[in-house]
């Protein structure tokens, strides 16, 4: 008997780039990429404007951002030369589950030009970071050096177009550091901890070592190792096992851009669109959400996205935290571990929020709870949780809900 | 011409690697490598294919830029396709040089060379013909960002950083 997943999606198209080979004139992979996507457009009839999911072997926001779309469905899946199959069987789960429409599988490689571009033994394929890249030569020459040199521009332009300041944002990060203190797991809980740790004031955070003017040290998040992992599994098991159930009521995703240069509004995020998502699916909106956790890379990266989030008005999202609502004892908690910004980020922070989030809704986040890590446990019975990437580029949200 | 294992390799003169050409550079078996002049210390962008009639508009004192001809948009950076209406007839026009700063900040850390310069002021501007170019901005003074204000005109001007590559910065006016 066939499957549920069975002809629930169909393959109506398939196309190559201009000249494959041994091209005359070298290309490279994004082109190779483009002409493809070009062509099995013309041949569907199906606009490029339809696509709304992205698939490819590690280029998918390279892609969308060069074809200007914003999708709803982000796979880079990249496991060596069965990805495309792969990719395929995603999309068909991604279609059936009614998240998006037309999946875009896409493949472009310059085995051959790479090494005729730049000489035998330099066959690297083209991607992210190549010196060809637009990053490379259009950001790069400028002295870019990292995330902070890039999310500061946004508070610089939250701060003129809506009348905030840095001070205002300080108040995220002296919030955060109040949950680091109640978690004995965080880098800077206290003094024991770290020389810096322990409770600090706005003036400390205004005044700690200018890393990318508006932003101090303290208004980055720290660098540090990480492990985790979570286990999804269907209702029968999720039931009859011993932990807490914490159900996905909703999941959503949206990306604005790859590169800074991309971002249309440096006050606004990809999350205003990935919440919408989620929320739908999950038939609740921010009122209803209890706590909330929020990727804080930096202060102002969890200021945009409390708004994007819908749970404070555009150019209000600090007031979450400096009028107290964050805090602990507040009515919204949020970043109960002590953040990015006094917790613990190894570079890609997403898990983190994760494992906090099922600690708090499964009851488990005080000592001596099954999950065996110590914190500080808050009543909340439904969270909000989004993932930002990049240069504010890509957003994932999750609507969590414990029974 | 045949190389090993009988695969066809190239020499023509490609009119993106017309330098290369000029000088009687194979391009298969030369690596098109960076060139770094010894007075400039700091990333050289290598231009590729997609890019080169705008890094050769630089190198002639201009601000060349990728226009739709079917929508009439312009984009920035370079497209192998017109990110608004997928057209892919793209022309490439001489702009105004003139723009807007969008937004700016100042940065207090930096590696390579631009570790010498700190610190200095980024920005993103609003070119005049529609997109947004990233910049390090000339005629501003870094220790007192107060005075940088947003929406302030700028033009462009370029910085030789190699023989062959130019750099566009842009200055307050």
């Amino acid at each position: 008997m066939p499957g549920e997943l069975s002809r629930a999606a169909a393959i109506v198209g398939a196309a190559e780039a201009n000249e494959i080979g041994y091209p005359e004139i070298p290309k490279t992979s994004l082109q190779l990429h483009i002409e493809a996507i070009k062509n099995v457009s013309d041949q569907t009839g199906i606009p490029i404007s339809a696509i709304d999911g992205i698939f490819s072997a590690g280029w998918s926001s390279q892609i969308a951002e060069h074809l200007g779309l914003h999708p709803r469905y982000i796979d880079t899946t990249s496991v060596g030369g069965c990805s495309f199959e792969m990719h395929v069987h995603h999309a068909l789960a991604a279609i059936h589950a009614g998240i998006i429409d037309v999946a875009l599988v896409t493949h472009g490689e310059a085995g051959w030009s790479a090494r005729a571009n730049h000489g035998r033994g330099t066959g690297r394929p083209r991607g992210m970071g190549d010196p060809w890249d637009p990053g490379s030569q259009f950001s790069a020459p400028y002295g870019i050096s990292g995330a902070p040199s890039n999310y500061s521009h946004a508070m610089t332009r939250h701060n003129h177009r809506f009348g905030t300041t840095p001070e205002d944002f300080a108040h995220i990060a002296v919030v955060t550091r109040q949950w680091a203190t109640l978690n004995p797991r965080a880098i800077m809980h206290s003094r024991e901890t770290h020389p810096q740790g322990g409770p600090i004031t706005v003036e400390e955070v205004q005044t700690s070592r200018l890393v990318s003017w508006p932003l101090t040290l303290l208004h980055c998040c720290l660098v540090t190792d990480y492990g985790g992992a979570v286990l999804v599994t269907k209702p029968e098991i999720a039931r009859s096992v011993k932990t807490k159930p914490v159900w996905i009521a909703g999941a959503g995703e949206n990306m604005s851009h790859s590169n800074m240069l991309e971002m249309g509004d440096f006050t606004a995020t990809s999350a205003a669109a990935s919440s919408a998502t989620a929320y739908k699916m999950a038939g609740m909106g921010p009122e209803d959400m209890e706590m909330a956790m929020i990727y804080d890379s930096f202060t102002v990266t969890a200021g945009i996205t409390a708004e994007m989030l819908g749970l404070a008005p555009r150019g209000e999202g600090f007031t979450l935290w400096k009028d107290g609502h964050a805090a602990p004892g507040g009515r919204l908690p949020i970043n109960t571990n002590g953040g990015g910004l006094s917790f613990n980020h190894s570079g890609m922070y997403g898990m983190q929020l994760l494992v906090e989030a099922y600690r708090q809704l499964s009851g488990t986040a005080e000592d001596g709870g099954y999950s065996g890590l110590p914190g500080k446990q808050t009543k909340a019975r439904s969270c909000v949780v989004n993932g930002t990437g990049g240069s504010l580029s890509t957003t994932g949200t999750l609507v969590l809900v414990s029974d | 011409m045949t190389g090993a294992r009988g695969i066809r390799s190239v020499t023509v003169a490609y009119p993106q690697f017309a330098d290369s050409a000029r000088r009687g550079v194979p391009c298969v078996s030369a690596p098109f490598r960076r060139r770094q002049s010894l007075a400039y210390n700091k990333p050289i962008p290598e231009p590729d294919p997609l890019s080169r009639p705008f890094w050769d508009g630089a190198k002639a004192g201009k601000l060349m830029l990728p226009r739709c001809t079917d929508c009439n948009r312009v984009h920035w950076y370079p497209r192998w396709i017109c990110p608004f209406c997928h057209s892919r007839n793209i022309e490439w026009f001489e702009g105004s040089g003139e723009g807007r700063i969008h937004t700016f900040a100042v940065q207090h850390r930096a590696f390579g060379g631009w570790a010498d310069e700190v610190p200095f002021v980024t920005a993103y501007i609003d070119i005049n013909e529609g997109d947004r170019m990233f910049t390090v901005l000339r005629g501003v003074d870094p220790s007192k960002p107060e005075t940088i204000q947003i929406g302030a005109r700028v033009r462009v001007e370029f910085e030789p950083a190699s023989e062959d590559v130019h750099i566009p910065f842009w200055r307050v006016i």
